[in-house]
């Protein structure tokens, strides 16, 4: 009893489970030991901005500072410096169309990433561990711009896909799958 | 007055099996209707319903639900028409539409082993099967040309004729993981699958769009939307959006007619000769379970009560990791390569056998929807997720369940939007299963470390994913007191209805179950040509 296999299909079995991936195998960085002294500092960010976090309703800023936030934050949070401007404004007004405060919240988010010396590898930890009211947001402008998805479970829909920027990253390598990687039989060489 | 229709022969399912039996037939002159529940699709359609779809790694997303003619789909969430009764999950997926659910599929083309066919006889488990693998050898053949086999050699099953086609190119990751297994005393080989290694039969040459599931956009991979162009073309009539609810036996026990609900429950009866139920493992049972009346109590063709028992499928555990040179997954088919070795021998008297396969699925989208659950943002972010993408693999067994009759397709007290039961099953693992799982699990690590593999991910132990291979519920067999159909697929209750469907297998051995299904699907197509 209690055995709660998942579906899985021809070769891609419990490719969805079992992944808690090993962070001492990663390249490089981990999200698990802050840094002492970052982690005081962020903090400290953290809690001069939180005030800011939530305003009343009827304050909503103007919807350009908030988008102009979102592309600052998306920027930082991506590693991408140039990201179209098309795209982002598809892909706020799917973020805020979920969420009303969002736009309050990356204009806070914006400012905690305009701070120097922000490690981008303890961001998440140290939002959990503050209980940030922005802490889901990185996720979310994340998942949007590398999946191309906004929402979750039911609500979840498709923004992106060839532009997306996990393909966009990969693209030297692979085409996004449904796409025509090259002439029958090219695969056999080791990838260039 | 409802409408009337007949023909000589009338198919209920229009998936590979039910339109290649029809194929043939038409094609030997006997007027075949075959009425598919479900609704035509069109093809490019279903690719940007792939590409606008939201759940990628649900296979089912791309297809239409049809509540007059529902399927199962548990992705975000479990739409509740396969009603799980446990104790284990089976959580099979399939499509009702025209051509059936072999508009995704890895294409595998395998046949079974000699030896697959009588393991009571050589292991004593499981049940042999009524006919022998020579049998059988011919048709199928007749399949592989009909369906576009590339192949070639190393799968342990004899071959009168080479296959129609070359095997597929060989992907740069599957040649690495050849070579360096090889030490080991592993032989990777190439696939037999239902896809072009050069234009073949009007369809062009794979380019490795690497979708084969949920949709191939191109044809390279064969499908059962083929399969029933195919019968069309010859000259069948496809009447779709017919769901068949009842099966209407004569006073002398052979089936009159069949009586079908359009969307909008208009119900209408169709007569024929000879009837062959194609409708699936799960389907298939269930229709002839809701034909019970007071003559047949316990349903159609059953009274053996073994319609819809001794349910089989191949579970899988798997291991995932990343090697330590660049594979980059995703060139080429999704599904290229496995070993073999471990599909037959003496052990099988002690635990389950099993094939191991290797994934070449591109690994992008998991390896970056895993990075950002991490919290890993910024330039890393992107330099991690080509690091996982080049060198993430995954290695699984598909391992054979033996038949228990408690493993079983019943009708559930819930109905659909017609007013039809539901589909319920009842699902275990046993022994046999978890040792053979254990041996598996021990020839990853083994081949995780001739890979150089780091970053282990085990499935968990007991947890097993499931692969939508349904057999077993109409098992063929000598004895009509413990099977369903004989060797030719004719149920031994009504001798003109026939079964040809993947349920009919007694057995589910080490390999996906489609090419074996039409092979006897043909073969029964045969045997109503001779017999009419």
């Amino acid at each position: 009893m209690g055995a709660s296999a998942s579906v899985t299909h021809d070769g891609l079995a419990g490719s969805k489970r079992g992944q808690a991936i090993d962070n001492a195998e990663r390249p490089q960085g981990t999200a698990d030991f802050p840094d002492p002294v970052r982690r005081a500092l962020l903090t400290s960010l953290l809690a001069a901005s939180a005030a800011s976090v939530i305003p009343p309703a009827f304050a909503a800023p103007p919807a350009d500072a908030a988008q102009s936030a979102f592309l600052s934050a998306s920027q930082t949070l991506t590693g991408q410096s140039s990201l179209d401007p098309e795209e982002a404004s598809r892909l706020y007004n799917a973020l805020i169309a979920d969420d009303p405060r969002f736009a309050d919240g990356v204009q806070a988010l914006a400012k905690i990433l305009g701070q120097s010396n922000i490690d981008l590898m303890q961001l998440q930890h140290v939002l959990d561990n503050e209980n940030s009211p922005v802490a889901t947001l990185p996720r979310k402008i994340v998942t949007a711009w590398y999946t191309g998805i906004v929402g979750e479970g039911e609500k979840a829909r498709c923004i992106t896909y060839e532009t997306a920027l996990m393909n966009v990253v990969v693209a030297d390598k692979l085409q996004p799958p449904s796409y025509c990687y090259g002439a029958p039989g090219s695969w056999v060489e080791k990838p260039a | 007055m409802p409408e009337q229709l007949s023909a000589d022969i009338v198919v209920i399912g229009s998936g590979v099996c039910g339109s290649l039996s029809a194929h043939r037939l038409v094609s030997q002159g006997a007027s075949v209707l075959i009425l598919e529940a479900g609704p035509r699709v069109n093809r490019d359609q279903l690719v940007l319903n792939y590409r606008n779809g939201a759940f990628k790694g649900n296979w089912m997303d791309p297809y239409p639900f049809f509540p007059w003619a529902p399927s199962p789909n548990f992705h975000p969430k479990d739409n509740g028409y396969l009603v799980q009764a446990g104790p284990y999950p089976y959580p099979a997926e399939y499509v009702r539409i025209v051509g059936g659910t072999t508009w995704h599929w890895a294409a595998h083309c395998w046949r079974v082993l000699p030896n697959d066919m009588k393991i009571k006889t050589l292991y004593g488990v499981g049940r042999d099967w009524p006919i022998t693998y020579d049998e059988l050898e011919p048709f199928y053949y007749e399949a592989e040309v009909k369906m576009g086999v590339s192949g070639g050699p190393g799968t342990g099953s004899p071959r009168s004729k080479p296959y129609p086609m070359e095997p597929m190119p060989e992907p740069w990751a599957m040649r690495r993981i050849r070579e360096r297994l090889a030490p080991g005393g592993y032989e990777v080989i190439t696939n037999p699958q239902g896809r072009t290694s050069r234009p073949y039969d009007g369809r062009p040459a794979c380019c490795g769009n690497n979708n084969c599931q949920p949709i191939c956009p191109i044809d390279a991979q064969y499908t059962g939307g083929i399969a029933a162009a195919t019968a069309e073309k010859a000259g069948a009539k496809l009447i779709p959006k017919a769901v068949v609810y009842r099966i209407e036996p004569d006073p002398q026990g052979r089936i009159a007619a069949v009586h079908y609900y359009d969307p909008n429950k208009n119900s209408t009866r169709v007569t024929g000769k000879a009837f062959i139920l194609a409708a699936n493992g799960i389907e298939s049972p269930k229709l002839l379970l809701l034909s019970a009346s007071d003559k047949y109590p316990n349903g159609l063709a059953n009274s053996s009560d073994t319609v819809g028992r001794n349910l089989l499928d191949h579970p899988s555990s798997s291991l995932t990791f990343d090697a330590d040179e660049e594979l980059w997954l995703g060139r080429g088919e999704q599904s290229p390569s496995s070993i073999q070795k471990f599909r037959d021998g003496p052990f099988r008297s002690e635990h389950a056998a099993f094939r191991l396969d290797f994934t070449n699925i591109s690994q992008v989208r998991t390896a970056a929807e895993e990075l950002v659950k991490q919290g890993v943002y910024g330039p890393q972010l992107a330099q991690q997720i080509r690091y996982h993408a080049a060198r993430q693999q995954n290695v699984k067994d598909v391992l054979e369940i033996l038949p228990n009759p408690e493993n079983r397709v019943t009708l559930s007290s819930q109905k659909d939007a017609l007013g039809i039961p539901k589909p319920e099953v009842h699902y275990s693992m046993d022994d046999y299963v978890h040792k053979g799982m254990e041996v598996a699990r021990e020839e990853y690590g083994k081949i995780a470390k001739l890979l150089g593999g780091t970053n282990l991910r085990y499935t968990p132990k007991g947890e097993y994913g499931n692969n939508q291979h349904i057999c077993g519920t109409m098992a063929m067999g000598n004895d009509p007191k413990d099977s369903v159909v004989d060797g030719f697929g004719r149920t031994h209750d009504h001798s003109n209805l026939f079964i040809a469907s993947t349920g009919v297998m007694p057995t589910v051995a080490t390999v996906n179950s489609t090419l074996t299904a039409v092979a006897l699907a043909l073969r029964t197509a045969q045997h109503i040509h001779e017999a009419i």
